[in-house]
């Protein structure tokens, strides 16, 4: 089985597991570091890290403060343990943007690339995302100016999350895809909700993985990878320069080809996907560990097989 | 006929002997080989169509060939012009930069000096047509990489059609790269234009584009094939033999080569396997380095060879790094496939007239260990400003790793020879005697 056909599977099983598990019974607990909605309703599997997040630091009480830690906690397990790998192999959005860029890709269509300068500059967006996750439920707690309009931000994040609409949807439920007429707050929280989720839609149909450069759960990931288990490493003298795994990278990582003196090239961004590696044309040249130890490298048999040039061995 | 077009044809006539025979010679003496492979004869066979048989026996010059198919054929230089987008489009690419000393002398005449014999001789192939090959070219694309082949652009231009194409020289830069980009677009709406194929038949579309890339990639996989090959230890190639069996390419089309090229490495891997070696453990194993050695220049790999050395690999345009980049795509979207064309022609490849070119030592590095290389050959053309200047970086890190570096700077005419092998059998002979000491204690 190739990485592609596993990725492409454990992608479809998560999705099933965490948006219908429910149903059989599956719980995986409420930390989990990827978006496993809890809008989808009494079907989900487990639950997205960030709706609990804001709910306990919303809450204000002793008890929230000492479940806030906990919660962290598991979260850290988990998220050391594969790393962003969570985003590249199990998130139900990410499997969404995937699903649409295989359409795109079936149908022949190019994909658009932001210059270098634009994708710094957007960057940005995940904080902005990340502080509105942090501190509006802080200040919903301790509302200490305009207590009134305090009172509708409650998840104020998840109110913008593409997540919340969208995975939903997908389960046929149209319940949050409207605009919510509380008050003032309300209604300019779900629009925009509502405006990212577009977004994403289309942006994902036309640039490999759109969302996942803005999405703040990404950016909490990717702070443990200097200690997660997983990382992926070149061999610099190895790497020809050839641009490959920038090309192929639904991040658009330039770093990783760029690399010249540092064997650890698991970029925040990264989503550990490992279609570099699969695309590097060097033996060698990329891998990716796990505890240190190899588990699975670039192979130049492997790149022919994969243009098509050389019949599929079974075994990579 | 007036009395200066005989002259100018009794000169012509002197010097298309003078290549035949040089080229002669050099294939007989490769032929000599009682150890040479079955599967080289078809590359020796392709050298002498070209450089021999020309003007006599016209058909057995696969680009006649092609001519009576009626495909248009682009002449390209260097490495940078992406041959996918000539095959989409139904066109056929030769590589022409010239390895000729009487096509050399030639070109004497229309540049400076100083100018490297590749230069030379390739404008004296154009101008006098010693060979057929370079008058059937519709067009000739000419990338501009050094001063040599940049100036050369405008010199030809005289004789025949020429595009430049302009190769940035800071590759690293996002702005370089998207000009790069923009640049194979423009070049893929002019060979369409030429192909005739604004309508239908020649535009270069999804599907064709695909199937010349793994077509080029087919005939990348049989190179790197060979380049294992020359791995192996001992060795189980002659230098000059594979050296010529990837040059053979220019003047083929690349579906052809891959077919005898995967016969010839399938003969040498059971060779290897059953262990039939061309030279004992202790022959030295040479990195040929610098400026392309383009046949019928023969000369240094010959020499090195005569004396007991082998070519286990060389870095050339005409050698090993010809071929092997591949294109990487993963869709095949027209976006992609072009996006993944112009980073093969442009990324990858340590010319040295990118700078800063440090990829250069890098691939030198992994080379030296790859192939158990014992010493280094640093052949520079007289005139070839490029390569001479890396060579105080290559010597500097190849110091940090003791291998021995040989400088030998020269051109295409044969009045050296007897010098360069007394270097040559000196060096040679030092690189034995280290050898030997390391095995003995
Ligand atoms: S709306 Fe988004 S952030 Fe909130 S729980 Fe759902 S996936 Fe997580
Ligand atoms: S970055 Fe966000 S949206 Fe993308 S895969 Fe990771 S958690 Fe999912
Ligand atoms: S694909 Fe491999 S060889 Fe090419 S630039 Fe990336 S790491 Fe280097
Ligand atoms: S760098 Fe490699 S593993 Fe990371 S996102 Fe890009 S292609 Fe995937
Ligand atoms: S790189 Fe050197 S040998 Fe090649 S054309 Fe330029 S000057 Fe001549």
């Amino acid at each position: 089985m190739t990485v592609t056909k596993l990725r492409w599977t454990i992608l479809i099983v998560s999705f099933f597991v965490l948006l219908m598990g429910g149903w059989i019974g599956i719980n995986l607990g409420g930390f989990l570091p990827t978006y496993a909605c809890p809008y989808v309703g009494g079907s989900r599997g487990g639950v997205c890290f960030l709706f609990r997040l804001q709910y306990l630091l919303g809450n204000g009480s002793p008890e929230a403060f000492i479940g806030l830690g906990k919660h962290i906690l598991y979260f850290s397990l988990l998220v050391i343990i594969i790393g962003k790998a969570w985003c590249g192999w199990i998130c139900p959005l990410g499997f969404f943007q995937d699903v649409l860029d295989l359409i795109r890709r079936k149908l022949h269509m190019g994909y658009i690339r932001f210059p270098e300068r634009l994708r710094a500059n957007l960057g940005c967006i995940k904080w902005i995302f990340f502080f509105i996750a942090l501190l509006i439920p802080l200040w919903v707690a301790h509302p200490i100016f305009a207590p009134a309009v305090a009172r509708d931000f409650s998840q104020p994040y998840c109110q913008l999350c593409p997540g919340k609409h969208i995975l939903p949807l997908l389960l046929g439920d149209t319940n949050d895809v409207t605009v919510n007429f509380k008050s003032v707050t309300t209604i300019v929280m779900s629009m925009l909700g509502l405006i990212f989720s577009v977004s994403l839609i289309v942006g994902a149909f036309l640039k490999r993985r759109f969302w996942c450069s803005y999405c703040p759960m990404g950016l909490l990931l990717s702070w443990y990878r200097k200690i997660s288990f997983i990382k992926l490493k070149k061999d610099c003298q190895k790497c020809t320069m050839c641009e490959a795994c920038y090309n192929v990278c639904p991040l658009e990582i330039e770093q990783v080809f760029k690399e010249r003196e540092n064997e650890d090239v698991t970029f925040p961004d990264c989503t550990l996907c490992l279609r570099c590696v699969e695309y590097c044309p060097e033996d060698g040249a990329l891998r990716a560990t796990f505890l240190g130890k190899t588990i699975y490298r670039s192979t130049s048999k492997g790149f022919f097989a994969r243009q098509r040039i050389i019949p599929l061995v079974p075994d990579d | 006929m007036t009395k200066e077009t005989d002259q100018l044809q009794r000169r012509k006539a002197r010097f298309v002997r003078g290549l035949a025979n040089s080229a002669e010679t050099m294939l007989a003496g490769l032929e000599e080989n009682p150890e040479l492979p079955e599967g080289m004869h078809y590359f020796i066979d392709i050298m002498r169509d070209i450089f021999v048989k020309d003007q006599e026996e016209h058909f057995s010059n696969p680009f006649c060939r092609q001519d009576a198919n009626n495909r248009k054929i682009i002449g390209t230089y260097c490495l940078m012009v992406p041959e996918e987008l000539i095959y989409a489009a139904g066109a056929i690419p030769v590589r022409l930069c010239g390895g000729s000393y009487e096509a050399s002398s030639i070109g004497d005449e229309f540049v400076p000096r100083d100018t490297c014999p590749v230069v030379k001789a390739s404008i004296g192939f154009t101008s006098l047509n010693l060979i057929s090959l370079y008058q059937k070219c519709d067009v000739v694309i000419i990338p501009t990489t050094c001063d040599a082949k940049r100036k050369m652009g405008e010199e030809l231009s005289k004789f025949t059609e020429v595009w430049m194409l302009e190769v940035p020289h800071v590759k690293e830069s996002e702005g370089s790269r998207r000009q790069w980009l923009e640049q194979l677009y423009a070049l893929k709406k002019n060979i369409e234009k030429l192909t005739g194929g604004r309508f239908v038949c020649g535009k270069i579309r999804r599907r064709e584009l695909d199937s010349a890339i793994k077509m080029v990639g087919r005939a990348q996989y049989e190179a790197r094939r060979l380049y294992e090959i020359r791995k192996s230890f001992p060795p189980v190639i002659p230098g000059r033999e594979a050296m010529l069996a990837i040059n053979a390419y220019s003047y083929d089309t690349a579906f052809e080569w891959a077919k005898a090229m995967t016969g010839l490495n399938d003969e040498l891997e059971d060779r290897r396997d059953k262990g039939r070696v061309v030279a004992g453990s202790h022959a030295p194993r040479i990195l040929l380095a610098g400026s392309p050695s383009i046949f019928p220049n023969w000369k240094i790999p010959s020499l090195l060879e005569e004396m007991g050395a082998v070519i286990v690999v060389d870095e050339s345009c005409m050698g090993s790094r010809y071929l092997y980049d591949p294109v990487g795509i993963t869709e095949k979207s027209m976006t992609d496939m072009m996006v993944g064309i112009a980073a093969r022609y442009l990324m990858p490849c340590v010319c040295p007239s990118f700078a800063p070119n440090e990829d250069r030592l890098f691939r030198l590095l992994q080379m030296i260990e790859e192939f158990n290389v014992d010493g280094i050959i640093y052949h520079v053309l007289k005139g070839c400003i490029v390569y001479d200047f890396e060579l105080i970086r290559v010597e500097k890190i190849m110091k940090e790793k003791n291998i021995p570096v040989l400088r030998i700077e020269t051109d295409y005419s044969p009045e050296d020879i007897e010098q360069l092998r007394t270097r040559i059998e000196a060096f040679v002979e030092m690189l034995e005697t280290k050898k030997k000491k390391i095995k003995e204690g």
